[in-house]
């Protein structure tokens, strides 16, 4: 056990700070950046060229598919330096973590040479069909149906709570193929190009932000069978690795920590006195921040030796919601009334804080899990 | 950055644990009194005679190893003052002090733990700029016995004694960053304990016709109080490999202690009438917990610190 960086990986941020410097000029606010918005997205496809030029989009993928030589910390260290300043990867930063890795273990040769130079130059777009009206927490309940008719899929259904469908390319849908199999059977993974006939989507108003969610709706959507990713039936692995990936692939702490930087020096430099309970918060959202990071790092070092993924990407997740709620509700007491002005950093971190446990698998799932696999105790 | 142990850490904890179940765990400390324990000089010579107090200044080893036995010692329920002892006498330097070693504030008043055993105390004064750290040499009994019940000897420092020796070139901050790290680690093995204890408890004791452990209002609770563990763990681990910085020192105490707050409560609630008897060893890790927050509250505010740090200027 050790918690050194190499002075390779040590040099790695070094220069990703400067660049980040060299590319974001003033006009980048990252404090109240809204992840999907189209100016956002806009931004990062230029932004995300400029990464892949470099090699850094996609550092920690293997060579053969555009990444470059990078070690297995990288990746972290790319997410905690764009998280902290908003993210400009936009929603690229899910594509890079979970979809082409997804797309690299289970899909055919026409599937990655498709899909994966297309993440690798960051010139795609992808959104992830998951929730529906009825299966949220619950996935496994889903029943977007998928019937084969030759060599296509036929898919009916609905989505819903879809983050960057709007401005999304690709969707990583979850249909149900077999409705007869045991729930967690029948299930199966396709990719779908967003300009599908058949396929319409709307926004949802929300209090989170503009363009955060969006409903699909699949009308007879005609889909070839090479567009599965993996064995009929048997997404639900697929899409489970998949997760196990996206829980610690967003480092929130990261941000919660910068907003929480943030506001701490708008507090000093407006003059505004913290009493001792304000500071006593400030200094648990703090820690809380970093107790994340350290389990984050966890997962990581799993991750790069291999391992199956286990319950330390749940604890991992737990604690970064914890963070983000921490410093929700701190910046809030600190911004005082200015809180309430739209677009304050308040108004924006502790909107995201209350959609912090939800997204990603709800902060009770992972309850469940860390009770089941770390703890070991007994079934109801 | 590596989350595995080395073979060699492997083998120090393997080492430390074999001691322990000789010379420490809850019988044992049933045997030293319970929640008013004796001082333990048998664990203590023991835990030097294998070099443990000094493994921190190991020329192969480092303060990380030194932090992983303390937190083996305060699972173990050890009434030693090894923290003291391991991370903050040797990273301050001075390994060869008198054992035990009491640690206070200048401005102590009261209960101090260890001080009634103490053969030296290291006084930190964070207000003084020319004798940060002091150290006085005293005979054990000097402060009088605190009759107590919070699993730790405690004597009583009416007076924080005057003169001694200064630390040449040691700042009452340095001492201060390493008592934090070594609360911590005191913290998270105490919660440790107290959280298998609890987890093997529910998943046995049955009611309603099934464990209660398999409740799921019961698991979210003792789920959420691992999550939490374990990051007031690695920051503790993460702050000594560091040789305790400042900062990191300080959030690895605040997290901590806001974890350590709310185990008493929550893991009495969970374990029911048996957790109140004296014969079942719950009591033993979670009444301690109140006395290393006591400690930690009399000698600075760890959030005060923390913010003071991050943030210079922001507080008066």
């Amino acid at each position: 056990m050790e918690f050194g960086w190499s002075d390779e990986d040590a040099t790695f941020r070094k220069e990703l700070r400067s660049f980040i410097a060299s590319e974001l000029d003033g006009g980048w606010d990252g404090a109240v950046r809204h992840l999907g918005s189209p100016e956002n997205v806009a931004h990062s496809i230029i932004f995300n060229a400029r990464l892949a030029e470099r090699g850094w989009l996609t550092p920690h993928w293997p060579a053969e598919h555009g990444g470059g030589k990078s070690t297995p910390w990288q990746h972290i260290i790319m997410g905690e330096e764009l998280w902290s300043i908003g993210e400009p990867r936009g929603p690229q930063y899910m594509n890079v973590n979970w979809i082409g890795p997804s797309i690299m273990a289970h899909g055919t040769p026409e599937q990655k040479a498709l899909h994966l130079p297309l993440i690798a130059a960051g010139k795609v777009i992808w959104c992830q069909g998951f929730s529906e009206p009825d299966a949220g927490s619950d996935l496994a309940s889903l029943r977007t149906r998928a019937e084969r008719d030759g060599d296509e899929y036929v898919v009916n259904g609905q989505k819903v709570w879809t983050s960057y469908a709007s401005v999304a390319d690709y969707c990583y849908l979850l249909v149900r193929t077999n409705p007869l199999a045991e729930r967690h059977l029948g299930i199966s993974v396709l990719l779908v190009p967003t300009s599908t006939p058949g396929l319409k989507i709307t926004d949802v108003g929300s209090m989170v932000g503009e363009h955060a969610f969006h409903e699909l709706f699949f009308d007879d959507m005609r889909v070839p069978v090479s567009c599965r990713l993996g064995a009929e039936d048997e997404g639900w692995a697929v899409v489970r690795e998949a997760l196990s990936y996206e829980r610690v692939g967003a480092p929130r702490y990261a941000r919660a920590a910068f907003q929480l930087d943030a506001t701490m020096c708008w507090a000093r430099d407006n003059g505004v006195t913290l009493s001792a309970a304000t500071v006593e918060r400030v200094g648990q959202a703090c820690a809380s921040c970093a107790a994340a990071r350290l389990l984050a790092y966890r997962v990581m070092d799993e991750r790069s030796k291999g391992l199956p993924p286990g319950p330390s990407g749940n604890i991992a997740r737990a604690a970064m919601v914890n963070a983000e709620r921490l410093v929700g509700q701190c910046v809030l007491e600190l911004q005082g009334p200015e809180a309430m002005r739209s677009g304050s950093v308040a108004d924006e971190q502790f909107r995201k804080s209350l959609a912090a446990g939800i997204a990603a698998g709800s902060y009770e799932t992972q309850m469940n899990l860390v009770a089941r696999l770390r703890l070991n105790l007994p079934k109801g | 950055m590596e989350f595995d142990l080395s073979q060699q850490q492997s083998e120090v904890l393997a080492s430390v644990r074999t001691l322990l179940s000789r010379h420490a765990g809850p019988d044992h400390l049933q045997e030293l009194g319970g929640d008013a324990p004796a001082y333990d000089v048998a664990l203590d010579d023991a835990l030097e005679a294998v070099g443990f107090g000094t493994i921190g200044a190991d020329a192969d080893s480092g303060p990380l190893d030194a932090a992983l036995v303390v937190e083996e010692v305060a699972r173990a329920l050890g009434s030693v003052a090894f923290g003291a002892r391991a991370l903050i006498a040797v990273g301050l330097g001075v390994a060869d002090l008198p054992r035990p070693i009491a640690l206070v504030s200048a401005t102590h008043r009261g209960p101090a733990r260890f001080a009634a055993d103490a053969r030296t105390l290291l006084i930190v004064d964070p207000a003084s700029n020319s004798a940060g750290v002091r150290v006085v040499g005293v005979e054990p009994g000097t402060f009088g016995r605190v009759r107590s019940r919070f699993g730790f000897p405690f004597g009583d420092v009416d007076e924080v004694p005057s003169g001694g020796d200064v630390l040449a070139g040691v700042s009452a901050q340095r001492a201060l960053a390493w008592w934090h790290v070594s609360l911590a680690l005191e913290m998270v093995g105490s919660m440790r304990a107290a959280l298998d204890l609890t987890v093997h408890y529910v998943s046995e004791r049955k009611q309603f016709g099934r464990a209660i452990g398999s409740f799921q209002v019961v698991q979210h609770r003792l789920a959420d109080l691992t999550v939490l563990t374990d990051g007031a763990r690695y920051l503790a681990l993460e702050a000594a490999f560091h040789a305790a910085p400042e900062q990191s020192a300080a959030i690895a105490l605040v997290h901590a202690s806001t974890v350590a707050r709310r185990f008493p409560t929550e893991l009495h609630q969970m374990s029911g009438a048996i957790g109140f008897a004296t014969e079942y060893p719950l009591h033993l890790s979670t009444m301690r917990l109140p006395a290393l927050l006591a400690e930690a509250r009399a000698m600075s505010s760890a959030e005060r610190d923390l913010v003071a740090l991050r943030w210079p200027g922001s507080t008066p």
